[in-house]
């Protein structure tokens, strides 16, 4: 019997010849990865100074700690505890990302995205490093363990195998896959499990789109998310690498506790309606539902093919008035890619507010909404006050509806625009 | 797990599948930290005299999937707060589950259990058996055991404290380890 990527990862990162789903281990994460954050960062600095006398960690390349939420700050607290960060990573030969965009897109252009690599993160968004074949697991307030010790204490999860076949039609993305994937396999189809994307289109999928769904996973109750690196993921992260590793994949007859089946062509474009990301549905049930606002960003959505997608749809037309279309790429490489590309110019002229990346708008820190609004939306949540009032509402979609519906005023299916 | 009985009444069973946590408090109250005033808040809007009619020990009981969504602390600090000692669900949200074991809450997996209780039964989880009991109606169910780190971080009464368990007993183990002269 064969072993999963994830399997394998977790034995070299334990120093064991193998380990199977269901067994504790204690492994030792490759990257230790965070952004600073209230009561997440500022505890784990003080904890381990004042609680276990660590005065600096002993592998400072091992860590990296992204500035990300909060930028721009606004008020002086919010300076105070970015200050508190770069006095910590300074003090520790820490490396630190700040203003580069989204840490989950920024750690794989920095190369913590490393093919076979074990990382570790609060968040579980960081699921997206799966993408290259790296097992991100975001542990909540538990990845305090990888401050203080080698090892964070896991079970290595079973998987669920997921294959797609075909291709997509126009007007659907990533994003559809994976609320499609939510739908068919259910939020909790991969509880404690790691979601594996494999089959015949992976390899055609575009490493954007896969960091879209592998970012996403933890809404299909995954830990993480990961795909067997092919050579375009590999030509990506191998040069950028931050460690030597030999890049692993599942052997062909590892144990899957499912496997599913997804035909690509058989979807279509979706919305998820609030408040919970559980709740896909299709887009066309709910055209024409007014809006307030449109959001396209986030560590899921707002790489290049999603402003090329709205890029598409705004050209030569203008949002309507009273809409308030904020558009922010996921990371500074990514905007000065767009640029490049013209594509900032073309959803400027069309009345879109285009940001420099930060996390702040997919939690309402800024663009607040306000009671009885409602935002169409990439973000990552649509959970009751996510983007401001808890009476607003936030329907999840791909780039282009939110274009098209910007455009409209109301939810609109962007296929006539492409 | 060396944990004693855990015993209590099952103050509210919770049947909503995918059940998000911050419901408990409302999301509008999700940022007060004034746990006292959390406490007054919680389940308002699913049993006003709620705050009194609990007790210390007492249960919750959830649903498949527990804790969906996207889970603050106010809501379990409440009701901490109000002596609720546990929750038992048909199963857990990961994001969840994590962070309530990391403060030393504890949570047992156990299928079946919303056919297993009624509200304000009688009941106890069991480590050392690793069973609920129901005494109210003289029933056994077994729970799923959990990891071992989380069993162990719930006994230690959370994260730092496990941690700091955790790092004594690998001093120690270093120590046994040298030799000194050799």
């Amino acid at each position: 019997m064969g072993y999963t990527i994830t399997e394998k990862i977790l034995a070299r990162a334990a120093g064991l010849p193998a380990v199977r789903a269901g067994q504790d281990i204690k492994a030792k994460p490759d990257f230790v990865l965070a952004y600073d954050f209230p009561g997440y960062t500022d505890v784990y600095f003080k904890t381990m100074k004042e609680d276990f006398g660590i005065e600096r960690v002993a592998e400072p390349e091992r860590f990296g700690i992204f500035i990300d939420h909060m930028v721009p700050t606004a008020t002086a607290k919010e300076e105070e505890l970015h200050i508190n960060t770069r006095n910590w990573c300074a003090e520790n030969d820490v490396p630190l990302f700040e203003r580069h965009g989204i840490g989950h897109q920024v750690a794989a252009e920095v190369g913590y995205a490393t093919p076979g690599a074990f990382v570790v993160h609060f968040d579980g968004h960081v699921s997206q490093l799966g993408t290259f074949g790296t097992l991100a697991i975001g542990l909540r307030r538990n990845v305090m363990e990888a401050f203080v010790s080698d090892t964070v204490s896991i079970r290595v999860p079973d998987t669920v195998r997921v294959n797609l076949r075909g291709s997509l039609r126009p007007g659907v993305m990533a994003r559809d896959v994976f609320h499609h994937l939510v739908r068919r396999l259910g939020p909790s189809s991969c509880r404690f499990q790691v979601l594996e994307l494999g089959g015949p289109s992976v390899a055609a999928m575009s490493t954007e789109g896969l960091q879209t769904i592998t970012g996403l996973a933890m809404f299909t109750g995954a830990l993480t998310a990961i795909v067997n690196p092919d050579p375009v993921r590999l030509d990506y992260a191998l040069p950028r690498a931050r460690k030597k590793l030999d890049p692993v994949s599942s052997d062909p007859d590892a144990r899957y506790s499912a496997v599913h089946d997804i035909d690509l062509s058989d979807l279509e474009p979706i919305v998820v309606v609030p408040p919970t990301p559980a709740d896909t549905r299709d887009l066309t049930e709910f055209l024409g539902l007014e809006i307030n606002a449109g959001y396209l960003g986030s560590c899921a959505s707002g790489r290049l093919e999603d402003l090329r997608a709205a890029a598409k749809v705004l050209e030569g037309r203008r949002v309507k008035t009273g809409v308030s279309l904020h558009i922010v790429p996921t990371s500074q490489e990514l905007m000065a890619a767009a640029a490049r590309e013209g594509l900032v110019s073309t959803l400027v002229e069309a009345g879109a507010f285009v940001s420099s990346p930060s996390c702040d708008y997919c939690f309402g820190r800024i663009a607040t909404m306000t009671a009885g609004q409602r935002a169409v939306s990439t973000g990552t949540l649509n959970v009751r006050g996510r983007m401001g009032s808890p009476d607003s509402e936030i329907y999840l979609c791909n780039a282009a509806v939110v274009a098209a519906s910007a455009i409209e005023g109301r939810i609109t299916d962007p296929r006539p625009y492409l | 797990m060396t944990m004693p009985i855990m015993r209590g009444r099952v103050a509210f069973i919770f049947d909503e599948i995918n059940f998000d946590v911050d419901q408990i408090v409302g999301v509008k109250n999700i940022k007060i930290t004034d746990v006292a005033e959390l406490a007054q808040l919680a389940m308002q809007s699913y049993d006003p005299d709620f705050a009194k009619s609990v007790r210390q020990g007492d249960l919750l009981v959830g649903a498949d999937n527990f804790g969906y969504g996207h889970p603050h602390y106010p809501p379990m600090k409440a009701m901490r707060h109000l002596g609720i000692a546990g929750v038992i669900a048909e199963s857990f949200s990961p994001g969840y589950w994590r962070g309530e074991v990391s403060m030393g809450f504890p949570q047992v997996s156990c299928p079946g259990i919303l056919g297993f209780v009624r509200r304000w039964d009688e009941i106890e989880v069991d480590w050392a058996a690793g069973v609920v009991r129901n005494h109210s109606q003289g029933t056994e169910t077994p729970y799923e055991p959990l990891p071992q780190a989380d069993a162990e971080m719930i006994e230690a009464g959370g994260l730092v404290p496990f941690l700091k368990r955790q790092a004594a007993q690998q001093r120690e183990q270093k120590d046994h380890a040298h030799v000194p002269g050799l």
